[in-house]
């Protein structure tokens, strides 16, 4: 029995991290309908900023988090408006853009080791409280990846739907066409949600920093888990992403009760699958917001 | 007289044409060497992708041994040049493609190779070729006779992992639980330690693996907790076993933790959470008793601004080796610039200077045989604790 609150409160956690990522990732993905793969390389980078302040310059955590957001935002605008901008404007298919999508993964990911090494890195001296509720263990980070979700996604909830803004990157998610006919410019919506979207990304990967510590390669992962939740939770649905991210971090951490580790990495394409096949608007994607 | 004169005659004349002919014979073995303009020798490394550490290490090594030689006129007057391959990290079909290409383009005949998968998938390529290879990295059990011009100057990891668990039986210690990797190197020793554990008279209560570079193994060390093993052993490589002692320790386990690397990069990752981890490895240090060993050392240091860790000294060892056997081929004479008549000399004569002391000697199955050591880490530092004879 605690053996599986154990997992239980790790499938939180993880699912945690994962709903951050694909709300990040789900918001430009639903607005823009850009399969933005560079969303892995720029969190990577975020963490690398995070580090790079918190760690050789000693400032403040919460400082450096906001450096490591100001970063991706800019790189997030940058992609889109330098990369996808430009295809879409000379109406390149969505192969094309997607193609542009996995060549600055590549360029990004090499251009992170190029400039911060190729080992992993750590915040020197940062050690975070361990706690234990019975038989059950998490640490400082760990409650952090938690309460960073009940901020942030009840904070962009409120965002989208009671700010001008907001309301026009629903009003983009909903029909870009439409929106664009009432006047919105999408060009800079879609800057904004990049902006936005990235800077997000920046959260999780400070604390993944803190927890495990931050190398050039995390991206991959961290990008196909924000991928496959906003799947699974529907697109266009913040709900659904964040769903999607607990419900991964659930069954990945529970599933593998049972079943041996070997399949972990397996097990987040079997959802996929499911879902594709027996719900492909994904949980909540009837209701679009 | 004259019957007797012409006797000696013939005996003389036979023993001229003897002497021609012996001379002949001698003349045609020591065949002038065909010599070509460069020694073109290749490596696949990992020199992208999630273990990119490793391609960095081993390519330094490597660059300070041609470096060293080429300043010294290079071997027997002609230069080393090195051409380095991608294998992505421990892949296969990139192995393929990097071999390929080294032996297309590069037209080597000598390969440093690493990582197992790829290693395995060349190993074809080598024999039907006739490449020399040389592992210094890979440490998969499958290596052994992949190829007969394959050879390895690195422990596999499966003699280390057996080292770990005779020292942990001489603790007294009956219940094991293993976290290794989900690959080839990880799987090869979970294989052997396993029976060899087994027969020790223990038991293994719980056999967890992940993913190279997986951030999230909080499932695993559940488990691991949960079977209350009386150590864990840790069959990753660099840089999981950092994460996973931080883990391990982050759950309130007290368990001695037993694995078979240990680098920079493990301690950066798992911090003040690695005291007093055990483990058993190749271990290159340099001494004054081993002068090449200090001049590597400081040699590497000075190039890179840190200190060489052991698979900087495998690399860097296995460019010396590959020279000392040209230089062996060489001496043949003929058409001597082939794989197969480096393998051939190396079988020939098995023993050939180590970098980490004295020579180190190829056995049959083409590992070369080493001591390997036990250290324990001590305030962010590896202390040696003892030299280990694999059984």
């Amino acid at each position: 029995m605690s053996l599986f609150l154990q997992l239980f409160v790790n499938g939180l956690i993880g699912g945690a991290h994962y709903a951050l990522l694909a709300v990040g990732f789900g918001l430009i993905f639903a607005t823009t309908r850009i399969v933005h793969f560079a969303y892995g390389p720029i969190y990577t980078i975020a963490a690398y900023v995070a580090w790079v302040t918190a760690g050789p310059l000693h400032w403040p955590l919460p400082l450096a988090m906001l450096a490591a957001a100001m970063v991706a935002a800019l790189l997030g605008v940058f992609s889109y408006q330098f990369l996808y901008r430009p295809i879409e404007e000379r109406q390149g298919s969505t192969l094309v853009v997607l193609i542009a999508s996995l060549g600055l993964f590549i360029v990004l990911e090499n251009l992170t080791g190029i400039v911060f090494g190729t080992g992993g890195q750590t915040v020197a001296g940062f050690e975070g409280g361990i706690h234990f509720i019975g038989p059950v263990f998490f640490t400082t980070v760990n409650v952090w990846q938690i309460v960073s979700v009940l901020i942030l996604v009840p904070v962009l909830a409120v965002f989208l739907r009671r700010a001008r803004p907001g309301k026009a990157i629903l009003a983009m998610t909903d029909n870009a066409e439409m929106a664009r006919i009432v006047g919105i410019d999408t060009v800079k919506v879609s800057m904004l949600v990049f902006a936005l979207g990235s800077a997000i990304s920046a959260v999780p990967a400070t604390l993944i920093l803190l927890r495990d510590g931050a190398n050039p390669s995390m991206g991959f992962l961290a990008v196909f888990i924000a991928f496959v939740a906003v799947v699974v939770g529907g697109i266009g649905s913040l709900r659904g992403a964040v769903a999607g991210g607990f419900a991964l971090g659930m069954i990945e951490s529970l599933g593998l009760w049972q079943i041996p580790t070997e399949w972990q990495n397996s097990i987040s394409f079997v959802v996929l699958f499911l879902v594709v096949l027996l719900r492909p608007q994904g949980l909540f994607g009837a209701a679009r917001r | 007289m004259v019957k007797k004169s012409g006797w000696l005659v013939k005996f003389l004349a036979a023993g001229l044409a003897a002497a021609t002919l012996g001379l002949g014979l001698t003349a045609q073995a020591a065949e002038k060497p065909q010599d070509p303009k460069v020694f073109n020798i290749g490596a696949i490394l990992a020199m992208s992708g999630k273990a990119n550490w490793y391609g960095t290490v081993m390519s330094q090594g490597i660059l300070q041994a041609v470096d060293e030689i080429n300043a010294k006129g290079g071997v027997d007057g002609i230069k080393l040049k090195v051409s380095i391959g991608d294998n992505k990290s421990g892949s296969a079909q990139a192995g393929v493609d990097a071999m390929n290409r080294l032996i297309d383009i590069d037209h080597v005949q000598a390969v440093l190779t690493s990582f197992s998968p790829p290693t395995l998938a060349i190993a074809p390529i080598a024999d039907q070729k006739k490449i020399f290879l040389i592992n210094g990295g890979g440490v998969s059990q499958a290596l052994i006779g992949a190829s007969k011009y394959l050879f390895h100057n690195r422990s596999l990891a499966s003699d280390l992992g057996r080292a770990a668990a005779a020292y942990a039986q001489a603790q007294g210690w009956k219940k094991m639980a293993m976290l290794s990797w989900n690959t080839d190197a990880g799987e090869s020793v979970v294989n052997v330690v396993k029976p060899y554990w087994e027969k020790l008279g223990g038991t293994i209560t719980a056999s967890e693996t992940m993913a190279v570079g997986a951030a999230n193994i909080d499932t695993q060390i559940a488990k691991i907790k949960a079977s209350n093993p009386d150590f864990v052993a840790l069959w990753l490589f660099s840089p999981d076993p950092g994460l996973a002692m931080k883990r391990i320790r982050e759950l309130g386990m007290k368990q001695p933790v037993l694995g078979i690397e240990y680098t920079a990069d493990i301690q950066k990752i798992g911090g003040s959470y690695m005291e007093g981890y055990r483990y058993f490895s190749d271990y290159f240090t340099p001494s004054a008793a081993n002068p090449w060993s200090e001049a590597f050392y400081n040699g590497y240091m000075k190039r890179y601004g840190v200190a060489p860790e052991f698979y900087a000294a495998n690399y860097y060892e296995g460019v010396y080796v590959i020279a000392d056997l040209i230089r062996r081929a060489r001496a043949q004479g003929g058409d001597y610039w082939h794989g197969d008549k480096l393998a051939a000399a190396l079988r020939a004569n098995p023993a050939v200077d180590s970098v980490y002391g004295g020579k180190m000697v190829f056995q049959a199955n083409g590992v070369a045989k080493k001591r390997v050591a036990m250290f324990v880490v001590e305030n962010g530092k590896q202390k040696f604790i003892k030299y280990v004879d694999i059984k």
